[in-house]
């Protein structure tokens, strides 16, 4: 009885941590990441280098990555000579918001520094 | 110096003192404004370097982060950064009030000197560099700011009080000339005056006829009126500013002296009179308060109309003097104890008496009270504390 007890409550943590990382901004934005091999780190600090403050970077972000362009991308020019631009994002309004809320929680200074 | 003299200079210099207080102010906030400018100014090269330096090691940090996450501490100042939308990324400083719209300022012991950064690192558009406010500048300036405030001032108020000289020399030489004026006619009236109305007294009506009594009577009446108007010039020119002779007296005495004093004129106007008078013992001048009783008489006699009534009623602590005259419109009767005035323009007199009695209560600590009903008539009430209630 206490085994099963046990099980049970290991089962649920795990699937608590799971369910934790499987987050929309997990499941879309960082396995596409990492496939083609952009750190977010870096596409962040890039960001926060041109954006500054939260409202502002996830504004911008939030349409940079509904209309991709040369023009508006943090990457610098140097990435564009041997990269292409990504394609438009496929998620929905409140999807890209709730990604982009996660990607400044993980990856924010504020807080972060001491 | 005379009342009205006074009050004009009191104006003036009220007046004057405000504006070069202003002006003073103005400058002094002005003149210390201008010096923190300087001050700040001279800081602002030595604190511009700071930042320089802090903006590299802020770059550096960018590039690490977050692998390294120390905040670049430097000995010489305290910084702080905050971006775009004026939220704290980190500060260091003591002191937190910050205004990101001006780019250098001094506020509460600190020094804060702001940057904003080209590109954004670690998202920061604004630095503040943060240095201790130079105490020691601020006790100088504001010293400085003090003494040359005192001088100023100090010189403009003699230039005020020569001013005020200048201002009112040709009023008190023509204010002087008219009370020498009058303080000499005064003097000059007294003795003709005094000789009609003894010869008048002197007369034996019994030895005259109707007709001859009726004129003797009419210039008795005259040399009276004339004798009370010279009583009231001779206080507010000479009395007013003798000191009081106070003594314990009868008033009920007094009063009926100077009914029998006025009786020619009651009789003149037909008058009636009431009486119902008291001993009352008080502490005053006699001559005083006899003035303020042959004005108060005076009025009554004078807005009475002809066939009218008097009633005197003297209690401890109160004299009440009605009459059955027109009465005074509620609306002049608020000015109606100043200098000069006359409710009834119809009346001759120099409007005097009620200024006189208002002078004498005041005086005295008196209380004066006056009801009228227009039509019916005018009561008026001197009213003090009785010292044997
Ligand atoms: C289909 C793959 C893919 C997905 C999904 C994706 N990204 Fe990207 N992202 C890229 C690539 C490739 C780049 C670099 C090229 C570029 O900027 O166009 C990029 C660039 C960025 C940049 C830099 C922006 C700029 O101005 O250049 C940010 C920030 C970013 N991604 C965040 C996200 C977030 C947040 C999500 C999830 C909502 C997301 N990405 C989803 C592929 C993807």
């Amino acid at each position: 009885m206490r085994r099963i007890v046990f099980l049970l409550l290991v089962f649920i943590g795990f699937g608590m941590i799971l369910s934790a990382k499987t987050t929309i901004f997990d499941r879309n934005c960082v396995s596409c990441h990492r496939r083609k091999g952009v750190s977010l780190r870096r596409t962040f600090m890039n960001a926060l280098l041109i954006y500054s403050g939260e409202k502002n970077m996830k504004a911008g972000l939030k349409y940079f990555l509904r209309h991709p362009s040369k023009e508006t991308s943090v990457m610098g020019e140097e990435y564009f000579r041997t990269h292409r631009l990504k394609a438009p994002t496929t998620l929905t309004d409140s999807e890209l918001d709730a990604a982009l809320d996660t990607y400044w929680q993980r990856y924010k200074v504020i807080g972060n520094l001491r | 110096m005379l009342r009205s003299e006074r009050s004009t200079l009191r104006r003036f210099l009220a007046l004057y003192a405000f504006l070069t207080l202003a002006l003073v102010l103005l400058v002094s906030v002005f003149y210390y404004r201008s010096e923190e400018r300087i001050m700040l100014l001279r800081r602002k090269a030595q604190v511009a370097d700071y930042a320089a330096d802090q903006i590299k090691r802020l770059r550096r940090l960018h590039e690490h982060f977050p692998r390294e996450r120390t905040y670049p501490r430097d000995p010489r100042f305290r910084s702080a950064i905050y971006d775009l939308e004026h939220v704290q990324i980190f500060s260091t400083m003591r002191n937190n009030v910050v205004d990101f719209r001006r780019d250098i300022y001094r506020h509460d012991g600190v020094i804060h000197f702001v940057k904003l950064l080209d590109s954004y690192y670690l998202g920061a558009k604004y630095l503040f560099i943060e240095i201790p406010d130079d105490r020691t500048w601020f006790w100088t300036t504001l010293g400085k700011t003090a003494l040359g405030a005192g001088v100023a001032l100090f010189f403009l108020a003699l230039a005020g009080l020569y001013l005020a000289r200048l201002f009112l020399s040709p009023m008190r030489r023509s204010i002087e000339l008219l009370d020498r004026f009058i303080k000499d006619t005064t003097h000059e009236l007294n003795t003709p005056l005094m000789t009609i109305l003894a010869n008048v007294e002197g007369l034996d009506p019994s030895a005259l006829d109707a007709r001859q009594r009726k004129k003797l009577e009419r210039i008795d009446l005259a040399a009276r009126t004339v004798s009370t108007l010279y009583d009231d010039l001779k206080y507010v020119t000479l009395e007013s500013e003798r000191p009081a002779r106070d003594t314990e007296f009868n008033l009920k005495e007094l009063i009926e002296k100077r009914i029998l004093f006025f009786e020619t004129m009651f009789r003149a106007k037909n008058l009636e009179l009431h009486t119902d008078l008291r001993p009352v013992v008080i502490h005053a001048d006699r001559r005083l308060i006899a003035r303020l009783v042959d004005n108060l008489l005076s009025n009554a006699v004078k807005y009475n109309r002809r066939g009218g009534s008097i009633e005197i009623t003297l209690r401890p602590g109160e004299l009440s003097i009605r009459d059955s005259g027109r009465g005074i419109p509620p609306e002049a009767l608020r000015e109606i104890f100043d200098r000069y005035a006359r409710f009834d323009e119809s009346e001759g007199g120099f409007g005097l008496g009620l200024d006189i009695v208002r002078r004498i209560a005041q005086r005295y600590g008196l209380k004066l009270s006056l009801d009228s009903e227009p039509g019916k008539g005018t009561e008026v009430r001197v009213m003090w504390k009785d010292v044997e209630s």
